[in-house]
């Protein structure tokens, strides 16, 4: 196993590399991929799904090269000059973010209830 | 503009190695990002480096380090037995600033087991017999970390549990190493990983078409009944119409049966179905079971914290990008 990759490799970012970096396209407009390090369809799927609720998105896909290459790579097109992808993305994410939020106190609140309704004693 | 959703949780049932919930108003993305993080990336500990200084048992040192790799670590910070989230009690051992280790980024385990030792104290009828080494033995230097034993006190009372075996020791033999348990996630290695079972369903649309149904006769609705391998459907005993049973929305298959046996009631082909059966698209049913390494409620929300976690790291990322 002389050439195994690191394991570690999968989620630990390398000295010489950026979390995102953006490449503007060079032939359509308002377009540009995105290359996320260490990250796979986890958070691909989910930043696609996201970008395609922004009526703003005209395009976005995302791609996973080879499940040995740890990094996604993130096509948005927008609709308008006015919307440029990294403001779309930063839009979808923060979306995403609000939505764990109230996910978290949702699960919390949903636990908590559980547990007044089902009192057995053994938490 | 924003284009936010507010999700819903329905618990259903909780028990500390399982926990089954509905999660509803999002979509399969959202669902699938937390079945993998709950798979892949909900941190715990296990143990990741073995110091041998004595070996004389039967199996060599790489097997058994790998078997004591394997047993699930519970930290169970408020002393109770509950399985708690260990993130904020220790350092990923990378980002630690001491040199080798500390109790900051590991735990250590120490077992000795020497077979003549250990033979003496033992009943006249075990004499001699092989001395299991188990999981039991191993003693940490924090007593808020043990290996997985008991999820509960009542569990703790009721059992005659003996440990998870790792090796057998006969005459002569004799096992003494020390074991580093450290935080990690299972994108590293399974070791790490928290659940058995972490699965979603997509929850089941059940639309019945009285007015359709009022054309066939009681043997036919019997006959739909009948061809529903997972009993979804039953007839009301008074009115004598189909309804779906209690509990269908868990049940259901998704089987093609029932489209086969309607077919084959309808006068013509594109007739209405009259009863469908058909996948939610923003409701699931999930359900999660622990290894024992943590309570399946501090998983789900462990994985919630880790995703929270790395969208802000994202958006951060992303800020950059902008200038």
């Amino acid at each position: 196993m002389a050439n195994r990759p690191e394991r570690s490799d999968a989620f630990l970012l390398g000295d010489d590399e950026e979390k995102i970096e953006y490449q503007p396209d060079t032939k359509v407009a308002n377009a540009g991929t995105f290359t996320l390090n260490k990250e796979d369809h986890t958070v691909g799927n989910l930043l696609r799904m996201q970008l395609l609720r922004d009526p703003q998105v005209k395009f976005a896909g995302y791609m996973h090269p080879h499940p040995l290459v740890n990094r996604i790579h993130l096509k948005v097109q927008t609709s308008t000059s006015q919307v440029a992808p990294t403001e779309s993305l930063s839009a979808a994410i923060e979306d995403l973010s609000n939505e764990t939020d109230h996910l978290i106190t949702s699960v919390t609140d949903a636990i908590e209830k559980w547990k007044r309704e089902n009192d057995t004693g053994m938490m | 503009m924003p284009q936010q959703r507010f999700p819903k949780i329905e618990i259903k049932h909780i028990a500390p190695h399982e926990i089954t919930f509905v999660l509803s108003e999002t979509d399969t993305s959202m669902a699938n990002t937390l079945r993998r993080i709950m798979i892949a990336e909900v941190p715990t500990l296990a143990i990741d480096l073995v110091e041998y200084h004595e070996n004389s048992s039967v199996l060599n040192d790489e097997y058994i380090a790998h078997r004591l790799g394997l047993i699930p670590i519970r930290y169970s910070p408020d002393g109770t037995l509950k399985g708690g989230d260990c993130h904020q009690a220790f350092v990923p051992h990378r980002e630690c600033v001491c040199y080798d280790r500390c109790p900051r980024c590991s735990v250590e385990f120490d077992l000795d087991v020497n077979f003549d030792k250990v033979n003496m104290s033992r009943p006249e009828q075990e004499r001699d017999l092989p001395l299991t080494v188990t999981s039991r033995d191993l003693i940490a230097n924090n007593v808020q970390v043990s290996p997985a034993h008991f999820l509960n006190e009542e569990e703790q009372d009721n059992a005659h549990d003996e440990g998870i075996s790792i090796v057998k020791l006969g005459q002569g033999q004799h096992l003494r190493l020390k074991a580093i348990a450290r935080m990690g996630i299972s994108k590293e290695h399974a070791k790490w990983c928290p659940v058995a079972v972490a699965t979603y369903r997509f929850w089941p649309e059940i639309t019945i078409n009285q007015e359709a149904c009022n054309n066939l006769t009681m043997e036919q609705k019997q006959e739909l009944v009948d061809a529903c391998p997972d009993r979804i459907l039953e007839l009301d005993e008074i009115t004598g119409n189909l309804k779906p049973t209690e509990g269908a929305e868990e049940l259901a298959t998704f089987t093609e049966d029932l489209k086969y046996a309607q077919d084959a009631m309808k006068r013509r082909p594109e007739d209405d179905d009259y009863v469908q059966v058909t996948h939610s698209t923003d409701r699931f049913l999930f359900s999660v079971e622990s290894s024992g390494a943590m309570d399946a409620e501090d998983i789900l929300l462990s994985s919630l914290r880790v995703l929270k976690d790395r969208l802000n790291y994202l958006a951060a990322e992303v800020e950059k990008l902008k200038d």
